[in-house]
């Protein structure tokens, strides 16, 4: 078992000491106070959106971002160039290949981690599960750390996919995904049977009159807290259009495609560009154990095009300069090509594909040598891609989360951020 | 009383696991000798809290009157609050000795067996999911201990040296095996939950800011366990088994980072800063066994005339281990009054003393001495003004902090209370209770509407055993609460519901309508601008509007602030 540094901090912990030193105000936000960043950094970050395609299962690099045409391990797919010269990428990808000056290649990712689950925990945590450290998700920390108080939507959106509240872990249930499973909205947005407009006004007006009498001459962080959340509600409800998906216009949906991942492309252009900070769309399923080549054919051919379409459209509108957008999965797959002309779990040498804010587009870091086996140049690991996105919105990687007097490094502080992919 | 063991003042450090401390063996003295002249825990804790605190008088927010102390002490004791029935004779009642009745009559229901469950349920396995054990087993082994009102200790042995390999008795085994047995998730978890403790750093090097907590203390404990180990057996029974060797070692990593380490050490199996326990040498490894394990017989369960792990749960769960009472009277406390006397729960350590020590102290050896009764440590809690203070302070300027104690604190519903609460504010469980007739017992009830439970508990999440440092709510709580069919179902009127009573009462008797909300909801009597408020809502309305607002009444109520805490 690998072991924790994050409680090396210097910094002498005894909560009593802090409370009383801390006063009224941090005393009341109690540790969650803590995480928060310093005011002018969090208003520049403010901004900032996030867009992660979780390629689950775990995409080939050979068939996307880093093919070796010719060799052994190559199989059957030709390389082709891209919007940048010198940079190729798999044939796969055509409509993908001529946004590549909006994206920045990582080639040398080895996180040397063959598990689903525990890849999966390091590239959407950074490192390594460890017990006993229940760290937030890379979701639930940007939406903390990067929405603005006063915006009324969830601050992490997951595309296809469920939400559990333990991904936000001490960061707090508000900070947990909301899963639009199937592409649906949140739940209950709409009013009960029988309750109008008007009933909905007088009921809340009653509970708040209720409520405030009773604030009176109490400690009131909590109770503030509650009626806050009825506030939120409300501004919710409001705003319950950016779920309404009906409004997509065909011709968008002709150019982004028909099937289910190019709808969910387009509800989550529509989320980005409602304000939502951090958006997730799963994409499944990549586990080709048994033929890959046809699989990352079918695959692809969905992903290429409304991926492509999405970069384009957030560039065209001015909304990639300050969007971060991540390609990623668990692991890559086998160089070697296995008996059922598949490629199994490999994460000694993979890669990942990032755009947008605070990246340097056109570009490509590390290297893998002739037939993929290996990194020989810029190898990276989950620390190093969290130090990067952090980096690339504008957020300080080495500043800890606090949660009951324990530091909880927001990423691995033995590595440091792809500083050549950074703009 | 010059040797009231309670005048001895704090040393500051803490206490050795294991001496009987002079505190403690002089209360058993006490008891033994001076019997009715001991004034009762609960006088004791009254006057430890003001002690502590300059000016308590002056800060000490009023006595809870019957209708606060009467919702207060239900949702602790049982998990839900009274119906409007029982809440309306509670406060007719002139006898004198009625919140000593109230208790008593809560501590000996069904309820109280299923909300203790639920709390400690939680606060062991922390919503750990079901593994090797069904959870119904654990539970039901938990509610029946708690109903016996089983001695703390003996509940916590129960667990801790329980190996599933009874088949008529697996549920306490859950402790283990859903945790598949590994040493260094249980050694965390114990220590955090029996000794106060909280060992997350240490595993690979001493607390770096917490001088007491060093990775010896951790491997003592968790050589206990490093022999321990699951396996499926015979009978296709997950069995936690044992061997009669192996060793802990540990190596600082920081020492390993500096260069500076000696290699690896080890450790005999000890409780923090006690002595190692002494154990039998054997002169050849096969004679460690009752039972020796066999290479060629992957289904046979070792067992070892020496077991460690037995030795864990005698020593642990004991009066005699000053550590367990201390955090678990902490605990008891936390749950009542809405904060630990240490806190948080798992960091006793001398940096972090408790905020009444002598209180502490106390607790844990007259605990002790009442041989870990559980019933009757909540009734002395329960029963002293400092738990029945009321959670609104005379005046707005007064302000007194968390730690005092001084004011009651705003403890949040956990997701099961909230649930239950929710369905006996509007009826659903009245609704139910009528149609089920002679039927309705407490496990009917719990059957028929564990859904909504689970609802809820899906929803709010959390640790109820665990006092949560800030409170939170979210948007998608209150859009369910708000909106969820579920919801609306409970709370519109139907035959027996909340909603249904207020429609049948005369339509112009607007102070019996009111009295009727507030007691079914918020267990008390409204006040003059609670009727305005239903007043002016029912004013004119008739027919289907009436129903409507009817509807409104009752839901404002249960999403009010008042509602969502145990105050």
């Amino acid at each position: 078992m690998r072991c924790q540094y994050a409680c090396g901090s210097d910094a002498h912990f005894s909560r009593r000491g802090f409370l009383q030193t801390g006063a009224g105000a941090l005393g009341a936000l109690g540790f969650s106070g803590m995480t928060a960043v310093s005011g002018a950094e969090q208003l520049a970050s403010q901004q900032k959106q996030v867009v992660v395609f979780w390629l689950s299962g775990g995409v080939s690099q050979l068939e996307t971002w880093d093919p070796k045409p010719g060799t052994d391990t190559g199989g059957p797919f030709l390389s082709i160039p891209t919007s940048v010269p010198g940079i190729e990428i798999c044939e796969l990808l055509p409509h993908t290949a001529k946004q590549a000056h909006h994206l920045s290649l990582v080639r040398g990712v080895n996180t040397a981690e063959d598990d689903h689950g525990k890849g999966a925990y390091i590239m959407l945590h950074g490192h390594r599960q460890t017990p006993g450290f229940e760290y937030p998700q890379l979701g639930s920390a940007f939406a903390s750390l990067l929405t603005a108080p006063e915006n009324p939507l969830p601050g992490y959106i997951h595309v296809n996919g469920g939400g559990s509240p333990s991904e936000a872990s001490f960061l707090g249930p508000q900070f947990a995904p909301i899963g639009l499973a199937g592409g649906k909205p949140p739940a209950n947005l709409a009013l009960p049977d029988g309750i109008t407009v008007d009933n909905d006004r007088r009921r809340r007006e009653l509970r708040a009159k209720l409520s405030g009498r009773f604030a009176t001459g109490r400690r009131q962080s909590e109770t503030e807290a509650y009626n806050a959340s009825y506030d939120q509600a409300a501004s919710l409800l409001a705003r319950k259009d950016v779920f309404d998906f009906s409004k997509i216009t065909d011709a968008d949906r002709e150019r982004y495609g028909k099937h289910e991942f190019a709808q969910h492309c387009l509800m989550a252009r529509q989320l980005v560009e409602n304000g939502v900070t951090f958006t997730k769309v799963t994409h499944t399923n990549y586990d080709t154990h048994s033929e890959n080549f046809n699989f990352h054919i079918e695959q692809l051919g969905e992903f290429d095009r409304p991926f492509a379409a999405f970069i384009q459209d957030l560039a065209d509108r001015g909304r990639l300069a300050h969007t971060l957008v991540i390609v990623m999965c668990e692991f890559g797959r086998t160089p070697r090509i296995n008996h059922l002309v598949g490629r199994d779990h490999w994460s000694k040498a993979w890669s990942i594909a990032v755009a947008g804010c605070g990246i340097k587009g056109g570009t490509v870091v590390g290297k893998t040598n002739a037939n993929g086996t290996e990194v020989i140049d810029r190898e990276v690991n989950g620390g190093h891609l969290f130090h990067t996105y952090y980096r690339a919105v504008g957020l300080d990687p080495t500043k800890a989360f606090w949660h009951e007097g324990r530091p909880f490094n927001k990423a691995d502080p033995k590595t440091d951020s792809i500083h050549e992919i950074l703009a | 009383m010059a040797d009231n063991p309670l005048h001895q003042p704090s040393s500051g450090r803490l206490m050795p696991g294991f001496i009987l401390s002079m505190a403690m063996l002089a209360s058993f003295l006490h008891v033994a000798h001076a019997g009715a002249e001991e004034p009762a825990l609960r006088t004791q804790i009254d006057r430890l809290i003001a002690m502590q605190t300059a000016d308590f008088d002056k800060l000490a927010a009023p006595v809870a009157d019957d209708a606060e102390f009467l919702r207060r002490v239900t949702l602790d004791l049982t998990g839900t609050i009274p119906t409007s029935t029982v809440a309306r004779a509670f406060l007719a009642d002139q006898n004198p000795q009625k919140r000593e009745q109230l208790v008593d009559k809560l501590l000996a229901s069904p309820e109280y067996a299923r909300h203790m469950q639920r709390q400690f349920d939680v606060a062991l396995m922390r919503r750990l999911p079901q593994k090797h054990v069904p959870v119904a087993e654990w539970e039901k082994f938990l509610r029946e201990s708690f109903a016996a009102n089983k001695p703390w200790d003996l509940i916590v042995r129960a667990i801790l040296s329980s190996d599933g390999s009874d088949p008529a008795n697996r549920g306490p085994a859950r402790f283990y095996l859903d945790r598949d047995g590994d040493p260094h998730v249980i050694t965390k978890d114990v220590a955090k939950l029996f000794l106060g403790v909280n060992f997350e750093c240490t595993q690979c090097h001493d607390h770096p800011q917490i001088e007491d907590y060093r990775q010896e203390h951790y491997y003592g404990v968790s050589a206990f366990f490093v022999r321990s180990f699951v396996m499926t057996d015979k009978e296709k029974r997950v069995v936690f088994a044992e061997k009669a060797d192996g060793e802990v070692t540990y190596e600082s990593v920081f020492e390993i980072r500096d260069k500076i380490s000696k290699g690896p050490k080890s450790t005999l199996p000890k409780f923090i800063e006690a002595s190692a326990i002494t154990e039998p040498k054997f002169n050849k490894p096969e004679e460690g066994y009752v039972v020796k394990p066999d290479d060629k017989d992957k289904e046979l369960r070792p067992i070892p005339r020496f077991s460690r792990r037995a030795k864990f749960a005698e020593f642990l769960a004991s009066a005699e281990n000053r550590r367990f009472c201390r955090s678990s009277v902490n605990r008891v406390w936390a749950l009542l009054l809405g904060r630990g006397l240490i806190h948080p729960l798992d960091l006793d350590h001398a940096e972090n003393p408790p905020s009444h020590p002598l209180l502490l102290a106390h607790l844990a050896d007259q605990f002790a001495a009442h041989k870990l009764d559980l019933k009757w440590l909540l009734k002395e809690i329960t029963l002293s003004q400092t738990y029945q203070r009321s959670s609104r302070s005379a005046n707005a300027e007064i302000n007194p902090s968390d730690a005092t104690f001084a004011r009651a604190l705003l403890k949040p519903l956990s997701p099961a209370q909230f649930a239950w609460t929710v369905m006996q504010a509007s009826g659903e469980v009245d609704a139910h209770r009528i149609g089920m007739g002679d039927q309705a017992t407490e496990q009917a009830l719990y059957d028929k509407l564990i859904g909504y439970e689970n609802r809820f508990v899906q929803l709010f999440g959390g640790e109820p055993g665990k006092p949560p440092i800030t409170f939170e709510a979210t948007a998608d709580q209150t859009l369910f609460l708000s909106n969820d069919p579920a919801i609306t179902f409970m709370v519109k009127p139907k035959s027996g519901n909340t909603a249904d009573r207020l429609q049948k009462l005369p339509p112009d008797n607007i102070p019996a309508i009111a009295e009727e909300l507030f007691l079914s909801t918020l267990t008390r009597l409204p006040t003059a601008d609670d009727v305005a408020d239903v007043q002016s809502a029912l004013a004119g309305a008739t027919g289907e509007t009436r129903t409507a607002i009817l509807y409104e009444l009752v839901w404002a109520a249960i999403s009010s602030a008042e509602f969502r805490f145990n105050h």
